[in-house]
This record gives C-alpha cells, sequence and structure tokens, in this order.
C-alpha cells in the first residue's frame, strides 16, 4: 500500500523505443511520486521525455521496464483495455491542439468521455452542462467548436476533462496555441480547478506557466534532473 | 461492460456520421442500392416468366402426358427392321382396345406448312390429322362450333377446326366462321370449329403463338386424302393419375411392340424431360441472374470498404481523441463497423424499395406481366440479408484499423 494521499508513485521506469536498429531512451529510469492536490509543472526540451512522462502518466503508453503504482495497485504491466478504462474514469486530458471534435457540439463533445465510461451515469446532460458551467462556457453548448476562440476552445476542452469526475488532469502545453490573455485565463481556471480538490501535470515550456505550479520537474535526456518544490504563487 | 449497449451506441454513432455525410453516404451506397434492387427485380420477373411458362406446360397436358415418337430401330434389328410397319393407325385402334389407363389417346398425321384459300386469298399454315381425343389431351377451348367427332373419324369427312391464326386471317369481319369453307390442296373443308385464341407470355413474346397457327382435321381424312396409307407421325397419350404413368408406359411399350413385330422402332417419352429442362432453365436463370447480382453486391461492398478506408484515414486524429478520453479498441471497432452495417442497411432498404418500383413498372411494360410478384418477399429477404451481410465484411477491415490505431500516434497525426 503507499501512502494516502499519494496518487502515482513510479520507480526506475524506463521507456524504449527502436527506431529503425537504433534504441531511443525516452524515459530512463524515472522516479517520481506525485501527490493529491499537487500542481506539477515538467519542463524540458523537446525530446527530454516530458511528452512520454505524460502519456505514461495518462496510461496511453505502458513502460519498457519499471514500477508503476496508480492509487496504491500495481499498474507496470496492465492491459490495454485496462489502460482505456483507467483514462476513461480517473485521468482527465487536455491538448495543446485542443482535440475537440470539430462536427460536434461543445455539450456533446463535453459528453464524449461519458460514452466511453463504464459506469452507469444518470443525468449526462446535466454533468455536461455543469462542467461547462465550471469553465465559464455553459453560455456557448449547442456551438461547434470552429466558432469558438482559442481560449474558448480550451476552457471547453477542461470541461471535458472534468466530466468524469477525474483525480488528476494531465496537460500537454494547454497553453501553447494561446495568446497572452487566454493564457492567464486558462491558468486561472487551473487553479481553481486545484482549488477543487484535483491534481494537475502540465506539460510546458512556458516559464510563465511553469510558475504557477508549486512543483517543478526538469527533465534532460529521459531522466529528472531538478525536482524543486516552493510555495504556490499567490 | 454492456454488448447490447456498445453496439446499440455504435449504431446510433454510425447513423449520425452517415447523416453528417449525405452525399459521401448516398454515393457510397449507390451500389448496395442497385445491388439489391437489381437482384431482388430480376429475381421477380424471372419468377414471373416461370409463372407463365408452367402454366403453359400445364396447359398442353402437363406431366400426364405420354408421346409416342418413331426412331430407329436399334442396330441389333437393323437388318430385320422392314417387318415393322411403323407407326399406324392400327396402333391407336390397339391402344385403345387393350390399355385402360390410356384415358385419351388421338395420332398426330402432320402435314406441316399448307396453302388455305379462301374466296382466292391465300394464307400458309399449319396443317394436323388428329382424333376427337386431342381436344381432351390439350385441354384447347373452342370459341365456336365443336370439334371433330368419332362420326368424322369413321366417315372421313372433310372438316377442320381452324385455329386464331386463319380466323384472323380470313375472316377477321365476322366473328364466327363456322360453317364457311376453305380450299387446301384442291380439298374443300368445311368448318366445324373455332378455337380460341391462345396466349401464354415468356420473355415478351407469346409462347403459344405456333398453336394458333395449327388447323386439325380428322386423322383418318387427313391419312387418306394426303398419305394414301395409315401411317401416322406420332401419338399422345394421356393418363388420368400420375402413378399410373410407370404401368401405362410399359403396357403401351408392350403393346407397340407387338403391333410393330418386335422392332423397337418407337420411342415413349415422357413430359418428366420437358419438366427436368424446365427446371434446368430455372436453375440457370437463378445462378446466372445470382452470379450477376452477387457481383455487383460485391461491386457495392468494395465501395463501401473504399469509403470506409478513407473514412478511417479521414479521422485518425478524432480516433486518437476518442482512445484518449478513454475509448477501448473495441469502442472504435464497433463504431466504424456500425457505420459500414448502417450503410448497407440503409442502402439494402433503398433497394428494395426501388426494386418494389421497378417490378410495378415491369407489370406495365412487359406483356402478361401480371404473374410478376411487385413483392417478391424471399428474394427480398435474400438481397437484404447478403447486402448487410456484404456491408458488414466490408466494414471489418476498415475498422480493424481503426481500432488498431495507437493513441498516442493518432494524436500527432497531422
Amino acid at each position: 500500500m503507499s501512502p494516502a494521499g499519494e496518487i502515482f508513485a513510479l520507480s526506475d521506469i524506463r521507456r524504449t523505443y527502436k527506431v529503425g536498429n537504433e534504441l531511443v531512451h525516452a524515459l530512463d529510469g524515472v522516479d517520481l511520486k506525485i501527490h493529491d492536490r499537487e500542481f506539477l509543472a515538467v519542463v524540458g526540451t523537446s525530446g527530454s521525455g516530458k511528452s512520454t512522462l505524460m502519456h505514461t502518466l495518462g496510461f496511453m503508453d505502458s513502460p519498457t521496464a519499471g514500477r508503476m503504482v496508480f492509487e496504491g495497485r500495481d499498474v507496470s504491466s496492465i492491459g490495454r483495455s485496462e489502460r482505456a478504462r483507467l483514462r476513461a474514469s480517473r485521468i482527465g486530458f487536455v491538448f495543446q491542439a485542443f482535440n475537440l471534435l470539430p462536427r460536434l457540439s461543445v455539450l456533446d463533445n463535453v459528453m464524449l468521455p461519458l460514452v466511453y465510461s463504464r459506469d452507469q451515469i444518470k443525468d449526462k446532460r446535466g454533468r455536461a452542462l455543469s462542467a461547462l458551467e465550471r469553465v465559464g462556457m455553459q453560455h456557448r453548448c449547442t456551438h461547434t467548436p470552429n466558432q469558438l476562440t482559442g481560449g474558448e476552445r480550451q476552457r471547453v476542452a477542461i470541461a471535458r476533462s472534468l466530466i468524469n469526475q477525474p483525480r488528476l488532469i494531465l496537460a500537454d502545453e494547454p497553453t501553447g496555441n494561446l495568446d497572452s490573455k487566454n493564457r492567464s485565463k486558462i491558468m486561472d481556471l487551473f487553479a481553481s480547478l486545484l482549488d477543487e480538490g484535483i491534481t494537475l501535470a502540465v506539460v510546458t515550456h512556458d516559464d510563465e506557466v511553469a510558475h504557477y505550479a508549486q512543483r517543478r520537474i526538469r527533465m534532460q535526456d529521459g531522466k529528472i534532473i531538478a525536482d524543486e518544490t516552493r510555495a504556490r504563487h499567490a | 461492460m454492456n454488448p447490447l449497449g456498445d453496439i446499440i451506441n455504435g449504431a446510433s454513432n454510425g447513423l449520425a456520421e452517415v447523416w453528417a455525410n449525405k452525399v459521401r453516404s448516398l454515393l457510397s451506397m449507390s451500389g448496395i442500392i442497385l445491388g439489391v434492387a437489381a437482384l431482388v427485380a430480376m429475381v421477380g420477373i424471372v419468377q414471373g416468366m416461370l409463372t407463365n411458362m408452367r402454366a403453359s406446360f400445364e396447359m398442353s397436358g402437363g406431366i400426364l402426358r405420354l408421346e409416342v415418337v418413331p426412331r430407329d430401330a436399334p442396330e441389333s434389328q437393323q437388318h430385320i427392321a422392314g417387318i415393322s410397319p411403323g407407326m399406324t393407325w392400327r396402333d391407336i385402334g390397339a391402344i385403345q382396345k387393350a390399355i385402360p389407363l390410356a384415358a385419351y389417346v388421338t395420332p398426330e398425321v402432320d402435314m406441316r406448312w399448307e396453302r388455305f384459300i379462301v374466296d382466292g386469298r391465300r394464307e400458309f399454315a399449319f396443317l394436323r390429322g388428329v382424333s376427337p381425343d386431342f381436344i381432351d389431351i390439350y385441354r384447347r377451348e373452342l370459341e365456336f362450333g365443336r370439334f371433330i367427332a368419332d362420326s368424322d373419324i369413321a366417315n372421313k369427312s372433310p372438316v377442320i377446326v381452324i385455329g386464331s391464326n386463319i380466323r384472323d386471317a380470313f375472316f377477321r369481319d365476322e366473328v364466327n366462321a363456322v360453317g364457311r369453307q376453305i380450299r387446301i390442296r384442291n380439298q374443300i373443308y368445311t368448318i366445324i370449329g373455332q378455337f380460341a385464341h391462345m396466349e401464354a407470355m415468356v420473355g415478351g413474346r407469346n409462347s403459344l403463338r405456333w398453336q394458333n397457327r395449327i388447323n386439325y382435321i380428322p386423322a383418318t381424312t387427313a391419312m387418306a386424302r394426303y398419305r394414301g396409307n395409315d401411317s401416322i407421325d406420332s401419338m399422345e397419350i394421356l393418363a388420368d393419375r400420375v402413378e399410373d404413368l410407370p404401368d401405362l408406359i410399359e403396357q403401351v411399350s408392350n403393346t407397340l411392340t407387338q403391333t410393330h413385330r418386335g422392332i423397337q422402332d418407337f420411342e415413349i417419352r415422357t413430359q418428366e424431360e420437358q419438366l427436368q429442362e424446365m427446371r434446368k432453365l430455372e436453375n440457370s436463370f437463378t445462378y446466372s441472374l445470382g452470379g450477376i447480382a452477387a457481383i455487383s453486391l460485391l461491386v457495392g461492398g468494395i465501395g463501401i470498404m473504399n469509403v470506409m478506408l478513407a473514412s478511417v484515414s479521414e479521422r485518425i486524429r478524432e480516433i486518437g481523441v476518442r482512445k484518449a478520453i478513454g475509448a477501448r479498441s473495441h469502442d472504435i471497432f464497433i463504431q466504424f463497423l456500425s457505420e459500414a452495417v448502417v450503410i448497407s442497411v440503409v442502402g439494402g432498404l433503398l433497394g428494395l424499395a426501388a426494386s418494389v418500383g421497378l417490378l410495378h413498372a415491369a407489370r406495365d411494360f412487359i406483356p402478361q406481366g401480371e404473374s410478376i410478384q411487385t413483392v417478391p418477399v424471399t428474394a427480398m429477404v435474400y438481397g437484404f440479408a447478403f447486402s448487410s451481410t456484404i456491408g458488414l465484411l466490408s466494414g471489418i477491415y476498415p475498422a480493424l484499423r481503426a481500432a488498431r490505431l495507437d493513441p498516442i500516434d493518432a494524436l500527432r497525426y497531422e
């Protein structure tokens, strides 16, 4: 059993790809613990392994070696469909490119994860509307994504990540496609989620974004080279 | 975990996707629509034709009729074949006397193509000598007058029963030509009866039209006036019941062997062969049309597969998103498979609707098309089941490709 309040415990996680005849060590022995209500920023140059770490934490990818414990359970070698189940129920994803489905309305986009949820959910619409309310987008629920601005789209995407009431939200460069005004709006939104008890892990190379986080992890060559925690920026 | 829910979910997603791409969906459906419509309509039309064919088979005595025709004596009897008198009027008498199972017997004395003359006008038509049983064997209907009677046979009467062709040629203005006279090879015949016009349309042609061209005189008259001997060309025998046929065939064979002095220079033909021919024709129609329809449905299936593959590569990112937010490979598989099935099922239904329209048109345009069913249920069930299966099969590969995509790669895809 892991200590209470510990979401992830990664020890000596390795992820190796084969590109042609060459082995690429995307993660080269990562040790990391993520605790409840943490705001974690993962920084590093491209190719440092931060995206691979995100995919691993988000159950999109599984490590080649090492031990990974999620909510006290060893998930180092679970299968595809179990990983899909965890993605559907425990983790929220926010992407740089928003990744909303263009043909669906805002409301349907937000409800989409519920389609794949294995839980019986009664009031799907009501849940989606309240998620949209949390991000301040309930008034645009009948619009399609291409009728929204980038900032609005990202807020919808955050509402989508909230719909399954996840414990952890993973964001991959969530402000990478936004201007500074929208960037701070999104970061304020993240901060408010943190206050609601959600744990956040954000991949970024934007120092300003990293500034919001109380814990900053720097990666290089598949390794964590710095892990510093400090008082949260007000 | 609820497989039914997954399928309902998938189907509704599929329908939404089909609806969102109306034109593309309609185009990809077109192969299935045409395939199903062609299959059902062709089967319907062929079934209608076969119904007509069966009707005309029944009209010529059906399975109960035997035909006795001359043939060369077998090799072993060649040197003594001359002792047989061949098929003669005496055979008819022998059969009538000795075989009660032969309910009706008639000879045919075929004069083939003759020139008929009335009031200086000429017309060529067939002339045949028969006996009174002919009308019972062929179940022919007289419009006016009577058929050849026993007394006509006994007296070798110069009387004739005409078909609708001669009636139309010479007596168009008068409905009833009974009592009028016709000259054939300088012999005068009095019309005693007039057949009703016969019609059975097969493939747009009256398969019985030749029957309207045949005119009948007493067999004895024909033999006396044209043959000068008592030879006949063939003989028709009708049994009362199918169960009697084997005995009847044997008895006819025995009797004729006797009258022909042991020479096997005759052949007894049953309608079994014709029935077999008809069945063969039915089968060849069914298989060739079925093959054509199957190929067109296959082409339709390839069309669906093509569209589905395009749709998968167009939506790789969407697949990545769906997987990232929790869709299993299995969910994606069902989503894409449902789309293919929805396309083929909707296409199949539209095809069925089109086939009903085609069959309605066929009924109006094809002569004697009333026997065409506008809703051939069996063909429709098969057509629909086949097209749905094709859709399902052609959806499997694209759906598998979609389901196997790695979420990370799919999300990175531009």
